[in-house]
């Protein structure tokens, strides 16, 4: 089963969830997110002892939340691709407590779980890695399955994968050499559709 | 067969497993004396060469002689690479069919999974196979005539175009299997097409039989730095081969039989690679199947790959 | 006993006898196969390295070649129909020499085949019972089934015919008659066996489409008449063995049907390959027009293709058909022809482009061409000896004694 620190709405996993066993939290009225129907059980790879400065109390438990928008200082320099400029920090960081994050219904999320932060708008790719078609699997093909959190891959300030030198090509064979073909790029269908539409003119 | 060739094949093979234990006692014996220095002729004793020249096929041979055979790849290899190694042969397990998904909408092109497979699987250094081909692919299109298979660029992904991972399928009615002429490629239970190094005669046929290009030959002694050597190896796997014979990818029969990851999908860094088994179905390869948009490639040929492509 | 080891101890005499240009007509070939057999030695100890193929490209000259002989072996049977089923006694006179060469044709083959394994000395997990044997499953297992009988039954049936008019018998029909029967369909079975041997590979589409088994036998009974042609002449020229012209003749309308077949294929071939290009058409279109800049095989099979033009006219226009100059012309055209268009313009480009995609192009080694050359000189070495004794035999210049005394009590010899 998920450890699941805090839900989300049933309403953003309406038709994904399985929240029928689960009763609603009678404190906050929410229903916790439990998983998927029928996906195998697995656990997500902690994250939190990875972060740099957490605990984040470190700092902030001398600072006084401050939600306005402003030019971010050192250490925390981010720029916000994610979302192209449309999220402040507190769409995902819980304003008034610094070591958790927070899911879109408000309520907090362990940065171990951060994935429920995500799913909560990629929802659809949430279903795929909890059902393993996106994401990576830590241990092997047939033990319990550990998978990966999200945010070990993307960056979540900025989570598209930034490209990187691919490894040495293949070779050919001891004593034999490699000639290059002339690659002449075969047009794709509409930039062949545009030359000929050119030539009519003409 | 007929019961009377099956006979005279039976007693044949009698025969010659007597002969073949006198000799590996003798071999045991030439084991012993390996404390000492090797001599200069490199140490395989001539006793040594004929039980390596007259090894059986592997599904004909019976316990005790599959030891004999492992224990003398042992020697082989400490003879030419003076490198200890492990050698088994880990039997499939039950209700176990591997199966292979990759996403190609997540692979990036990086040849991560090429390079972990030659260092898990010992391929030779020199000889430069490998058992996966990274293919770049123009985007809009899924012809392989137009596949780069050398892209250099200084970073991937390159805009326009995206990467097509390939190996061998493991197809479930696999063409090589067919073709070769001594049955020294089979699959095994567990859905893995094997070689038994030791029974090919190098005839290459099935490598014109194979239609996605994985199988490969030992053109010459495949050279291995010792201290590269992976040293945990399986008789149908990685173990070090011999000149002359083919090879291909076994998903990683070493690892994955005991519960591992093929090296290649352990190394994917996008997690692109997802491996299982196709009989489980809360496995994770089943949920693709079952859910996402899976192709396969040339699936027209009939040959019923192992092995899925898929997309987000 | 005693006589068929006389025989034998006569036909080595017959062998090693003879004028000045058959010594050095087989020292040289001796040379040669000496070369090719230390080549050989080398590829044994480097691997096969030491040749030009590669992953990409992994079958090449020798299997080529060995395709291309097949064929050859199999045009015997073009003599054989005609001596025995027709009773041509022209032909009968040297159906032996089609024969011998049906031998020589075969042991190259097989020859080009072990040469190419990685393993050699693993050959003997061929063998059924001892190794495993993968029949019926693989073709290339049929392949040795059809070829190791193919050339028993040729050696066996002149083995016994030469052997029966060595000690003054008639050769008995009614002993070799079956055997003849089946060596006629054996004969279309090899080299089908062979064309599907390749045909049978869904994943090289050159190769897989059935017109290929038509293909090699209709090119096969151009280039074996076309040899058996000019070996004749060669023949009636070095030896006092007389060579009717009748079986010349016969042998060349044969050879005119069979090159306008071939050449009505090759253009099928062409048209269904072209008209609408497909992924099917890739390897002929690097065959023929050459691909991204690589068109190694290109001039190659334009030249075959012309030659095999210039003997089709040559043989269809009657006159010319008849100047023994013009047809000899044309035999060694189409010879040459179908080597170049059967061997490498069919091996090769099977392999070009890959089945993923990649062209990598294949240029033999001077140690593969030694090692062919060799192959080709122990070809022609057995046929020259085999030939030697057939005439000898024939033409009554070997003979058994007159039968001894302690001979005639044992009849059976
Ligand atoms: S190369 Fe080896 S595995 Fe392949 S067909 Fe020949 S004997 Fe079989």
């Amino acid at each position: 089963m998920i450890r699941t620190v805090a839900g989300l709405t049933a309403l953003t996993f309406a038709a994904l969830a399985v929240p029928p066993v689960t009763a609603a939290d009678e404190e906050t009225g929410f229903t916790p997110f439990t998983g998927y129907a029928a996906a195998s059980e697995f656990s997500v790879v902690p994250r939190q002892g990875e972060l740099v400065f957490f605990p984040c109390s470190q700092c902030h438990e001398f600072m006084e939340p401050d939600a306005t928008i402003r030019e971010l200082m050192s250490p925390h320099e981010v720029e916000f691709k994610h979302g192209q400029g449309r999220f402040w920090c507190y769409a995902c960081h819980k304003l008034d407590n610094r070591e958790q994050l927070v899911a879109v219904n408000g309520e907090p999320v362990s940065f171990d779980d951060s994935h429920l932060v995500c799913g909560g708008c990629h929802g659809l790719r949430h279903k795929d890695w909890a059902f393993g078609a996106h994401g990576k699997r830590q241990t092997s093909w047939t033990e319990d399955r550990v998978i990966y959190n999200c945010t070990h891959c993307h960056d979540a300030h900025d989570p598209v994968i930034k490209p990187r030198e691919p490894m040495a090509g293949p070779g050919v064979r001891t004593g034999l050499e490699r000639v290059a073909p002339e690659r002449h790029e075969k047009p794709k269908v509409w930039q062949r559709r545009d030359s000929q539409e050119q030539k009519h003119e003409q | 067969m007929s019961n009377d060739s099956q006979k005279a094949g039976d007693k044949f093979d009698q025969a010659r497993r007597g002969f073949l234990e006198k000799l590996g006692k003798a071999a045991a014996g030439a084991g012993a004396a390996s404390a000492l220095p090797a001599p200069a002729w490199g140490g395989a004793s001539f006793l040594e060469a004929f039980g390596d020249m007259f090894n059986k096929q592997y599904k004909k041979m019976t316990r005790k002689e599959i030891d004999a055979a492992l224990s003398r790849i042992r020697r082989r290899a400490l003879r030419q690479y003076g490198v200890e190694i492990d050698c088994d042969d880990t039997p499939p397990q039950e209700n176990v069919v591997f199966g292979y998904a990759i996403n190609i909408s997540t692979c990036q092109g990086y040849r991560d999974c090429v390079h972990a497979c030659v260092k898990e699987n010992n391929l030779g250094r020199d000889s430069q196979v490998e058992y996966i081909r990274v293919l770049e692919m123009d985007q809009g299109t899924r012809n392989l005539e137009e596949a780069d298979h050398y892209y250099d660029p200084d970073t991937v992904p390159v805009e326009g175009k995206y990467y097509l991972p390939v190996q061998c399928m493991q197809c479930d009615d696999p063409p090589c299997v067919k073709a070769c002429p001594v049955e020294a490629t089979w699959m095994e239970p567990d859905g893995i097409v094997v070689i038994d190094y030791d029974w090919c005669i190098g005839c290459r046929y099935c490598m014109a039989a194979c239609p996605y290009w994985a199988r490969h030959f030992n053109w010459s002694q495949p050279k291995l730095p010792p201290e590269e050597i992976n040293t945990k190896t399986h008789y149908l796997g990685n173990r070090p081969r011999p000149r002359g014979v083919v090879e291909k990818c076994h998903f990683c029969i070493q690892r994955t039989r005991e519960g591992g990851q093929p090296a290649c999908m352990e190394a994917c860094p996008t997690g692109a690679r997802v491996f299982g088994n196709l009989l489980d179905p809360d496995s994770e390869i089943r949920y693709i199947l079952e859910n996402k948009t899976v192709f396969r490639l040339k699936e027209d040929l009939g040959t019923e790959p192992k092995l899925w492509y898929y997309t987000d | 006993m005693q006589s068929l080891f006389r025989f034998l101890l006569d036909g080595a005499r017959e062998a090693l006898r003879g004028g000045s240009m058959y010594r050095l007509w087989c020292i040289g070939l001796l040379v040669v196969a000496a070369f090719g057999t230390l080549q050989y030695i080398e590829q044994l100890r480097h691997g096969l390295m030491v040749t030009g193929m590669s992953d990409q490209v992994s079958w090449g000259f020798y299997i080529a070649n060995f395709a291309f002989l097949v064929g050859i072996a199999a045009a015997a049977v073009l003599l054989v129909i005609p001596a025995y089923a027709f009773h041509r006694s022209d032909v009968k006179e040297v159906v032996l020499l089609g024969e011998g060469m049906a031998v020589a044709a075969v042991t190259m083959a097989i020859l080009f085949v072990i040469v190419d394994l990685g393993r050699p000395d693993r050959l003997w997990h061929m063998i059924p019972y001892i190794g495993r044997f993968n029949f019926p499953g693989s073709l290339l297992a049929w392949d040795v089934v059809v070829l190791n009988v193919y050339l028993l039954l040729n050696l066996c049936i002149p083995f016994y015919i030469l052997y029966s008019r060595y000690r003054g018998h008639a050769p008995s029909t009614r002993a070799y008659f079956p055997f003849v029967v089946l060596a006629m369909f054996w004969a279309i079975s090899i080299h089908a066996v062979t064309a599907f041997l390749f045909s049978a590979n869904s994943g090289r589409p050159f190769w897989h489409t059935s017109l290929l088994a038509p293909r090699f036998i209709a090119s096969a009974f151009a280039s074996g008449p076309a040899l058996i042609i000019l070996t004749l002449q060669v023949l009636r020229r070095v030896t006092a063995y007389p060579v009717k012209q009748s079986v010349i003749d016969m042998l060349a309308v044969i050879m005119m049907i069979a090159m306008q077949i071939n050449v009505f294929f090759v253009i099928a071939e062409l048209f269904t390959d072209f008209y609408n290009e497909g992924a099917h058409a890739a390897s002929i279109h690097y065959l023929f027009l050459g691909m991204h800049g690589f068109d190694a095989l290109r001039n190659w099979i334009w030249i075959a293709l012309l030659m095999n033009l210039v003997a089709m006219v040559i043989l269809t226009v009657n006159p010319w058909r008849r100047e023994m100059r013009l047809l000899n012309l044309a035999c060694v055209l189409g010879f040459v022809g179908i080597w170049i268009e059967k061997g490498m313009g069919l091996v090769i480009p099977g392999y070009i482009p890959t089945p993923l995609g990649e062209i990598f192009e294949y240029f033999p080694t001077g140690t593969e061409f030694a090692i062919a050359l060799a192959i080709w000189a122990i070809g022609l070495l057995m046929f020259t000896v085999m030939a030697k004794v057939a005439i000898a035999v024939e033409t009554g210049r070997m003979r058994a004694p007159p039968p001894s005394h302690d001979l005639a009590v044992n009849p059976e010899g």
